[in-house]
């Protein structure tokens, strides 16, 4: 720190150069002296009300609270002096007072601060004699159990929930001792990363509901993964113990998660014990009953089907899948004669592929937080992407004018500048171009003018135009929405421009954990058959990796094909596919694997346990597919060596773009599908009953 | 001169045999160390280290409250527990299931080794509710080699009909506790 403005404190004797502003706390955690504390925490405002860390501070008569005293230059403080001692043992007396000593049934127990901090800080038997207060625990739905008599009112979840959720949700009602931290008229949490409080609370009293009970912190054992449902690519941690996930938490990355994970990666671990898990390769015996067989006689018969249909096959990906899998899967299709092979599930319109790259976030996470405007279109950001949607209301609260044209269903957790709600995006879209070129942008874009001369623009479609074009950093983003849309090639187009007048980046953020993993790979072919085309009229052999009927927007078609073949780690979504043939995959956690976030950062991830019964892992089942179609190449014997071939196969993906006008707006009349519901966008989420049953899980289905 | 005469007169008359005889002799006579093992049993300390148990309170409730401790401290790794919550108002045969999220903490399995197990009463001091308790209980056999492993309904079954003597032992040990 050799910055002029730095300060000199003194911290237990020892000198430390420190910067105006930062608190004692954060000087003591940069250096590795240890305060005890409870209330503070990095990520959330400071409150100072649990006087943990208290420290004693040079001139000052009392013990000041190290998380809420700024360094002041020639500051002299002692966080292990008699004196601070004694406060600090004072504060924990306090605190253990109300607090039950119920360790041995806590779940919190072993992984406790209190517990902890009453080790270093605690005496060893109590003064205290009279009645201990007892809460009454509140319902808080089936992701969070709480048992209130253990909290020592922190309000880290308090302040959780106003200051990152968005949602002020549970608050502290009456005062002393009749405090109670709740949400005051009974509900279930609704956040999407409600889950993040668990791990916030000092103590026992807010614990996982699912895993209540069921497994004690030092028997786990914590492997490292990347969460599979969203293109965030968040770090986790999976807990394993005896071979069987018990729990998953957050890893701490500052660049994607942070600190947190959503609900979503958080509790999709309890699908991989739903009961419909496949552990058998199964084929259609001559009565046309599905049943079950070993693997030789699976595979060959996949192959034989294939191979018959040679060309004239097709395969569908979920966009969740790694990309090994989809590359080997492309690569299998490609050396059977078909270009036939896709991943972009929800997508109807395809006119415009030529011109769009893969869809990313051409920005980083972190940088999301520095726009000065965004405009979101077609994203329902908060059920799509939660912590992309985190980073863009930091944004909102750091000054940002957030603008967004969606339909009326989409809500967000800040306030936005201008708000255009509708379920046609294209006249919004186009009325928003409009007013840009009215600003006098746009003119180096052929055909842009003619192209929107139409549009009926009113004051907010100005001011969203005047919010781009004014902000220095901006940036457009476009979501899952525009890719369910029937114009999507002209939305597309439409954003496009209006990110090059305003000198925006274009962001966009589709469904899957690995949208952009699987274009660059290939399996989002340009050339074959397409989803859409492959749902109307599949090809006479169809290859499924991953998905079920719920992921298509119909099956009436593949179920009547020839031959169809599933790779699915459950069961019961392929009833209405009709699947010749069944291979049991690996899930989540039981493969080795690679997922690009939508920042296009390749990151691996190793399984964490064996795959149930029989199942395999995907780029297995491929592997072997590949070497028993005689094909050339599939002598691969790590994922290492797929990633890598992977990689290299990469180069050669094109990066398309540049504008071209569409030829006309299309129909006014096609209205925006909202998508899947945030609990319902791949086949292990579905299944977890915990999210199911969640206040957000109840929001079934698709609105249409 | 003198040590080889010495040396010759003990050698001849079996001096240090008949010294060693005397101590022989002198036992012979005694009051007897050894026991009519199975007639007559030595008498025991109320800190026995014995086959285990679970006990239960007055209520009939299992005391084990499934906290793992005993299985974190356990030198030789010989006690195995899974639990689960355990909604007290459910039907008794679903009960232990883990489709209700509310309830208290019981275990659905506890097992304990005895061939691992080193009898060091460490989980008997580790237990908070004096659920897993050590019996005065000696004399055992198994048949096979499953037979070993003893399960949370032998163990309470051992806590119940000992229970008299557990809680007499308990009461005298609990001063120095």
């Amino acid at each position: 720190m050799d910055n002029n403005n730095s300060l000199t404190i003194q911290v237990n004797d020892i000198e430390l150069q420190v910067e105006p502003g930062q608190t004692l706390i954060e000087v003591a955690d940069a250096n590795g002296i240890e305060i005890p504390r409870f209330c503070y925490h990095k990520k959330l405002s400071t409150s100072a009300n649990c006087r943990m860390c208290l420290v004693e501070v040079e001139k000052a008569p009392k013990m000041m609270p190290a998380c809420a005293t700024p360094v002041m230059d020639g500051m002299k403080a002692w966080t292990k002096s008699p004196k601070a001692i004694a406060a600090q043992k004072s504060v924990m007396e306090f605190l253990l007072i109300n607090h039950p000593l119920d360790c041995p049934v806590c779940d919190q127990g072993g992984e406790c601060d209190l517990q902890e901090i009453a080790m270093g800080y605690g005496a060893g038997t109590a003064r205290y004699s009279e009645k201990k207060r007892i809460v009454k625990d509140k319902d808080y739905g089936s992701l969070v159990s709480t048992e209130m008599t253990r909290c020592i009112h922190c309000t880290r979840c308090v302040r959780f929930g106003t200051e990152i959720a968005g949602i002020t949700e549970i608050g502290g009602t009456g005062r002393g001792d009749h405090m109670e931290i709740g949400t005051y008229v009974q509900k279930s949490l609704s956040s999407e990363l409600s889950g993040n409080i668990i791990d916030l609370c000092p103590v026992g009293a807010l614990l996982s509901k699912p895993f209540l009970y069921s497994a004690r912190s030092w028997e786990l054992k914590s492997l490292p993964s990347i969460a599979p449902h969203d293109a965030v690519g968040s770090h986790i941690q999976v807990q394993v113990r005896n071979g069987e996930v018990m729990r998953v938490i957050p890893r701490e990355n500052e660049s994607l998660n942070e600190i947190w994970i959503s609900d979503r990666d958080r509790f999709s671990y309890l699908g991989l014990n739903s009961a419909d898990r496949m552990t058998q390769p199964m084929m259609r015996n001559d009565v046309g009953k599905l049943v079950t067989c070993d693997w030789q006689q699976a595979l060959e018969a996949t192959v034989k089907g294939l191979k018959a249909a040679g060309a004239e096959s097709g395969a569908l990906a979920s966009p969740s899948a790694t990309v090994e899998e989809l590359y080997l899967l492309q690569k299998l299709m490609r050396g059977l004669g078909s270009s036939s092979i896709d991943c972009r599930l929800g997508q109807q319109d395809f006119s415009g592929q030529q011109n769009q790259p893969a869809p990313q976030l051409n920005s980083t996470l972190e940088s999301v937080e520095q726009q000065n405007a965004v405009l979101i279109v077609g994203a329902n950001l908060r059920h799509e992407q939660p912590l992309l949607a985190h980073r863009v209301r930091k944004a909102a609260l750091a000054g940002a004018a957030v603008s967004s044209v969606n339909p009326a269903q989409v809500n967000f957790n800040y306030d936005l500048s201008t708000t255009v709600e509708t379920d046609q995006l294209t006249p919004a879209l186009a009325a928003v171009a409009k007013a840009m070129v009215a600003l006098g942008k746009g003119s180096d874009l052929d055909g842009l003018t003619a192209l929107v001369a139409n549009a009926a623009v009113d004051e907010s479609h100005q001011a969203i135009a005047q919010s781009l074009i004014d902000g220095e950093q901006v940036m457009v983003l476009i979501g899952g929405l525009v890719y369910r849309d029937a114009n999507q090639a002209v939305l597309y187009a439409l954003a496009d421009a209006i990110a090059q007048m305003s000198g925006a980046t274009l962001s966009v953020v589709t469904e899957g954990a690995n949208a952009l993993g699987g274009a660059l790979v290939g399996a989002a072919s340009t050339a074959g058959k397409n989803v859409a085309e492959m749902i109307a009229e599949p090809p006479k052999a169809v290859l499924l990796m991953g998905i079920e009927a719920k992921d298509l927007s119909s099956t009436d078609a593949i179920r009547k094909t020839d031959f169809v073949v599933a790779m699915a780690a459950f069961s019961d979504g392929l009833n209405d596919l009709q699947a010749d043939i069944v291979l049991p995959m690996a899930a989540f956690t039981e493969t080795s694997g690679t997922l690009v976030n939508m920042e296009g950062s390749w990151q691996s991830f190793q399984g964490v346990v064996a795959p149930k019964g029989e199942a395999r892992p995907g780029w297995k089942i491929l592997r072997v597919l590949g070497t028993l179609a005689n094909l050339d190449g599939f002598d691969l014997d790590t994922s290492e060596e797929v990633l890598a071939e992977a990689k290299t196969a990469t180069e050669s993906a094109a990066q398309a773009g540049g504008w071209s006008a569409p030829s006309s707006l299309g129909s006014d009349q096609t209205t925006v599908s909202i998508g899947h519901a945030i609990y319902a966008v791949d086949p292990l989420v579905r299944r977890s009953e915990a999210l199911q049953q969640s206040h957000l899980g109840q929001q079934k289905g698709e609105i249409a | 001169m003198m040590k080889r005469l010495k040396k010759i007169i003990q050698t001849w008359t079996l001096l240090e045999l008949f010294q060693g005889l005397a101590v022989t002799g002198r036992y012979l006579f005694r009051r007897k160390f050894t026991l009519n093992y199975p007639e007559e049993k030595a008498p025991q300390s109320t800190r026995f280290r014995g086959l285990h148990a679970l006990r239960r309170y007055e209520d009939g409730e299992e005391r084990c409250i499934a906290c793992k401790l005993c299985e974190a401290v356990c030198p030789a790794m010989a006690i195995t527990i899974e639990a689960a919550p355990r909604d007290e108002d459910a039907p008794a045969e679903n009960g232990a299931g883990r489709s209700s999220n509310y309830g208290n903490r019981r275990t659905t399995r506890y097992d304990i080794d005895l061939f691992k197990c080193i009898f060091c009463g460490y989980c008997q001091e580790a237990c908070p509710v004096d659920a897993i308790v050590e019996t005065r209980i000696y004399e055992y056999s198994f048949e096979s080699r499953q037979g070993s492993i003893i399960t949370k309904e032998e163990l309470l079954k051992i806590g119940d009909n000992n229970e008299a003597q557990l809680a007499a032992d308990l009461a005298v040990d609990g001063e120095y506790r």
